[in-house]
C-alpha cells in the first residue's frame, strides 16, 4: 500500500445503500416439535444487505456483495439465547434462530480496515407478528391461524452509509463495486414502514416477497412535501388572523389612549 | 561535624582493639591509607578495610612469552628440489636447522592441477562440432589451457591460432571461456561416471558458464568504473537530498500526527495518516476538475488558484460526471456549504442517524403538528439525501408555524388583556353582567400559557386544532396496541445519544 493510496479524496461523500431488518415465519406445530424448543413459535432471520433485491432469490435485498466495504457484523440478540452476541464475518451477514418473542436487536457493523472508518451501531425491533395499520386507519390483528395464511412478516428499513473524504484505495474499492440501482417503479410488494402506516400501504405490502423500489422514495418526498404545504397554508392563515389581531389591538390601545 | 574515628565507633561497640583509646591513637601515626579510599570512608573503616573495597594492588600482566629467548635459532642454507619442476633443477634455501633434511619440500601441496579434459575425434565428431570452432582451433585452445592451467586472461592475451577466425577482443576471454567450459560439460555428461550423481551435478555447475550473464555484468562494471567524477558526485548528491527528503518527510508525518493526536484524540481518524497538500496538486482527480473548468470558462474567471478567503466557484459538473457520480453513489457537497468542523475527519454515519431536529425551544410543538400530519419524527421510510432534506424544510416550516402560533397566542391574550382594562374603564357606566365576565376571562387565560395553547378554544376554526382531536385519538390507540412504536422510539433516543 502506497503512501499515495493512503491520501484522502476531499470534498466528496460516497454512500452505499444498504437495508437491515428480519424476515419472520410462523411454524407449524409439526415443525415445533422437532425444535429443542418447542415453546418457540417463529423463525426468523436478521440481516444486513444491500438494498436492491436480487431477480434469482427470493429475499428482501442483497442483490449486491457488500463485502468490499463491510467486515463484519455483529448481531446482538437477547441474551436468553445461548451465545448471544453473534458475529458475522462473511456473507451473508445474517442470523436465523427460532423464538417466541420480539426484542430489540444491536446491529454493530465494522467496515474493512482500508477504509479506516469506525463501527456504526444500529437498533433493529425484531418484528415477529403481521404489521396492523396503527395510523388513522386502524387494523386489529389478525388471528394467529390468518397470519400464517398471510406468509413471511418482513420488517426492513433502507439506510445509507455515508463515507465522507474516503481514503483514495478505498474509494477505488468502493467504484469498482457500484451498487445495483434499485427498480424505477414497482415491480413487488412495497415493505411496510410504520413511518407510512396507512391501510393502502398495508395493503401494497401484501402478496409476497417486498422489494425496495424508488417510487417508495418518491413517494416519501412527496408525502412531506404535501405536508409542508399543509403546514405552510395553515401558517399563512395565522399569519393573516396576526395581522387583524393586530389592528384590532392597536384600536383597542387607541381606546384606551396609551 | 567532626568525623568520629574508627577507634570511637570501636569505642562505643566495645569491641576488643589492640589499640589504646583514642587520643592516644590519633597521636599515633596511622597506617599509610591506600589509595582510592576518601579520607573519611577510611577514617571510618579504619585499616582493616573490608575486602569489597578494590585493593590497589599492583597490576599483575601476563607473563612475557618465552620467545626462544635462551639461545639463539640456528638457519642453514640447503639444496632442495622442486617436485613441481620436471628439469631437477636444484636450487638452495634458508630453513631452520631444527628441520628434518630429509622433509619433502612443504609448498609442493600447493601445485594443485586441475583435471585435464580431453577428447577423441570421434568424441569430437559425435558431440562437440560447433560451427564457429574447428577441431584444430578447439584442440589449440586446450593446448594452451592446460598450458597456463586455466587462467584465461593469458590463454586469451597468448591466443594466436594461424587462420582462425578474427574475434571480437573485448569479449574474446569470454568467448574462449564459453567454449572451453561448453566441451568440458558436454564431456562430463557423456562419459561414465563412476561417482554418485550429486557430485557429477556439483561438478557440473563448477563448469556452467554463462557467456551472456558475463559479458552484462562485465558492461555494467565498465559502466560504473568509466563514470566521470562528475557524474559520481552528481550521483552522491542526488543519494543525499533523496535521504533528505525522506527525512524531511518521516519528520513532516510524525510531526503532523502528534500534532493531530494531541489535539483531536481519537476523532483524528488515525492511523494511516493522510499527508496531503492543500491546494490544486492535492488531489488529481481535483485539479482534473478545475482543469476541465479551465477549458470551459474563460481564463479570467476562471479561479484555480486563488487566495484561500475567496470562494471558489462551483466547478460545472459535466453530463459524464454527474452520470458516474450517480451511479457510484458520490455526491459531492458545495465546499461554501461545509461547515470547518473541529475533527479532522467526518466518521462514517448511517444516513438516517442524521436526521434534523426541531429547535429545543419549539421542539414538543412541533412533535405535535408533525403527530397531526401523522409524519413520524424517528424515522424515514427512505432516508436518502434528498428526503432528509425534505424533511428538514417540513421541521423548518412546522418551527414557522408553532412561532406564528406564539405571535397569535400573545396577541390574543394582549386583546384580552386590552379588553378588559377597557371593560374595567367603562365598567362605571356599565352593568353588572359584564363586569363578571371579565372577571372570569382572566382565570382560564392563565391556564392557557401553561397548556401551551394545544386545547386553546381560540384557534376552533383552524386545521390543526380539529386534526389534534384525531392525534388524542390515535396517541391513545396507539399506547394499548403492540408496542412496536413506542420501542423503536426508545431504541432511537438510545442511539442519538450514542451519536451526539
Amino acid at each position: 500500500m502506497t503512501s499515495h493510496e493512503r491520501v484522502r479524496v476531499k470534498g466528496i461523500q460516497i454512500h452505499r445503500p444498504v437495508i437491515y431488518g428480519n424476515t419472520a415465519v410462523l411454524l407449524t406445530p409439526e415443525q415445533r416439535k422437532l425444535l429443542t424448543s418447542p415453546d418457540h413459535t417463529h423463525r426468523w432471520t436478521v440481516a444486513v444487505r444491500s438494498a436492491a433485491s436480487s431477480d434469482k432469490s427470493d429475499q428482501v435485498g442483497g442483490a449486491d456483495d457488500i463485502t468490499h466495504f463491510i467486515k463484519r457484523v455483529s448481531f446482538k440478540l437477547h441474551e436468553t439465547y445461548p451465545n448471544p452476541l453473534r458475529n458475522v464475518e462473511k456473507a451473508p451477514f445474517e442470523v436465523t434462530e427460532t423464538g417466541w418473542g420480539e426484542f430489540e436487536i444491536q446491529i454493530k457493523i465494522t467496515f474493512v480496515q482500508e477504509a479506516g472508518e469506525r463501527t456504526i451501531t444500529l437498533y433493529h425491533h425484531l418484528k415477529l407478528h403481521p404489521w396492523t395499520a396503527t395510523g388513522p386507519d386502524l387494523v386489529e390483528a389478525p388471528p394467529p391461524d390468518e397470519a400464517a395464511k398471510a406468509g413471511p412478516v418482513h420488517s426492513w428499513q433502507y439506510d445509507e452509509v455515508v463515507f465522507t473524504d474516503p481514503y483514495q484505495n478505498f474509494l477505488n474499492t468502493l467504484t469498482l463495486h457500484p451498487p445495483t440501482s434499485l427498480p424505477r417503479t414497482r415491480r413487488k410488494p412495497v415493505p411496510f414502514h410504520l413511518s407510512n402506516n396507512t391501510l393502502t400501504a398495508l395493503e401494497a405490502s401484501k402478496g409476497g416477497t417486498p422489494e425496495f423500489n424508488k417510487e417508495m422514495e418518491m413517494e416519501e418526498r412527496a408525502r412531506l412535501e404535501r405536508a409542508r404545504q399543509q403546514v405552510l397554508a395553515e401558517r399563512e392563515k395565522i399569519l393573516a388572523s396576526n395581522a387583524k389581531k393586530e389592528r384590532e389591538l392597536e384600536q383597542l390601545k387607541k381606546d384606551l389612549g396609551d | 561535624m567532626a568525623g568520629a574515628s574508627a577507634a570511637d565507633i570501636r569505642g562505643i561497640l566495645s569491641l576488643p582493639e589492640n589499640a589504646a583509646p583514642g587520643p592516644s591513637q590519633m597521636r599515633k601515626p596511622p597506617t599509610k591509607k591506600p589509595e582510592g579510599i576518601p579520607r573519611e570512608l577510611y577514617a571510618l573503616i579504619g585499616p582493616s578495610a573490608p575486602t569489597m573495597i578494590a585493593q590497589p594492588a599492583k597490576p599483575r600482566f601476563k607473563q612475557k612469552p618465552n620467545l626462544g629467548g635462551g639461545g639463539s635459532v640456528r638457519w642453514e642454507e640447503r639444496p632442495f628440489k622442486n617436485p613441481a619442476r620436471t628439469d631437477g633443477l636444484v636450487l638452495k634455501h634458508w630453513v631452520k636447522a631444527s628441520v628434518d633434511p630429509n622433509e619433502d619440500y612443504p609448498f609442493v601441496k600447493y601445485n594443485v592441477k586441475g583435471p585435464i579434459y580431453n577428447y577423441t575425434s570421434e568424441e569430437y565428431v559425435r558431440l562437440l562440432e560447433d560451427s564457429s570452432w574447428t577441431k584444430e582451433e578447439t584442440d589449440y585452445l586446450f593446448s594452451l589451457v592446460k598450458e597456463f592451467d586455466s587462467r584465461f586472461y593469458v590463454v586469451s592475451d597468448r591466443y594466436d591460432f594461424p587462420g582462425g577466425r578474427p574475434r571480437s577482443m573485448e569479449w574474446h576471454c569470454q568467448d574462449l571461456k564459453d567454449r572451453y567450459y561448453s566441451v568440458c560439460r558436454k564431456l562430463v555428461r557423456s562419459r561414465p561416471w563412476s561417482g554418485d550423481d550429486a557430485s557429477k551435478a556439483q561438478l557440473l555447475s563448477s563448469l556452467q558458464f554463462d557467456k551472456d550473464r558475463e559479458v552484462t555484468r562485465k558492461k555494467y562494471l565498465d559502466s560504473l568504473e568509466n563514470r566521470t567524477p562528475e557524474e559520481t558526485a552528481e550521483e552522491e548528491a542526488l543519494y543525499i537530498e533523496l535521504k533528505r527528503l525522506e527525512q524531511t518527510e518521516r519528520r513532516f508525518k510524525l510531526e503532523r500526527e502528534e500534532l493531530l493526536r494531541t489535539l483531536l484524540g481519537v476523532e483524528s481518524g488515525l492511523p494511516g495518516l493522510p499527508f496531503e497538500e492543500e491546494g490544486p496538486l492535492g488531489d488529481p482527480r481535483k485539479r482534473k476538475r478545475i482543469m476541465e473548468h479551465d477549458s470551459a470558462t474563460p481564463p479570467s474567471a476562471s479561479t484555480p488558484i486563488q487566495p484561500r478567503r475567496v470562494l471558489p466557484q462551483m466547478p460545472q459538473q459535466s453530463a459524464s460526471s454527474a452520470q458516474y457520480d450517480q451511479l457510484h453513489c458520490i455526491f459531492r457537497p458545495d465546499p461554501r456549504m461545509i461547515v470547518p468542523s473541529k475533527s479532522a475527519h467526518n466518521i462514517a454515519y448511517l444516513r438516517s442517524g442524521k436526521m434534523p431536529y426541531p429547535k429545543q425551544s419549539v421542539a414538543a410543538k412541533v412533535t405535535q403538528v408533525l403527530t397531526e400530519l401523522d409524519v413520524q419524527q424517528t424515522r424515514l421510510v427512505m432516508p436518502t439525501r434528498e428526503n432528509l432534506l425534505a424533511y428538514e424544510s417540513l421541521i423548518e416550516a412546522a418551527t414557522q408555524l408553532v412561532e406564528a402560533k406564539k405571535v397569535s397566542d400573545r396577541l390574543d391574550q394582549d386583546i384580552r388583556v386590552a379588553k378588559q382594562r377597557l371593560g374595567l374603564r367603562e365598567s362605571a357606566g356599565e352593568t353588572q353582567e359584564r363586569g363578571e365576565g371579565s372577571t372570569q376571562e382572566t382565570v382560564p387565560m392563565e391556564q392557557d400559557e401553561e397548556d401551551g395553547g394545544g386545547q386553546d378554544g381560540q384557534r376552533a376554526g383552524s386545521v390543526a386544532s380539529s386534526r389534534s382531536v384525531k392525534s388524542r385519538r390515535t396517541s391513545q390507540r396507539r399506547s394499548l396496541s403492540v408496542s412496536s412504536v413506542d420501542t423503536m422510539g426508545a431504541g432511537r433516543a438510545q442511539k442519538r445519544q450514542k451519536l451526539s
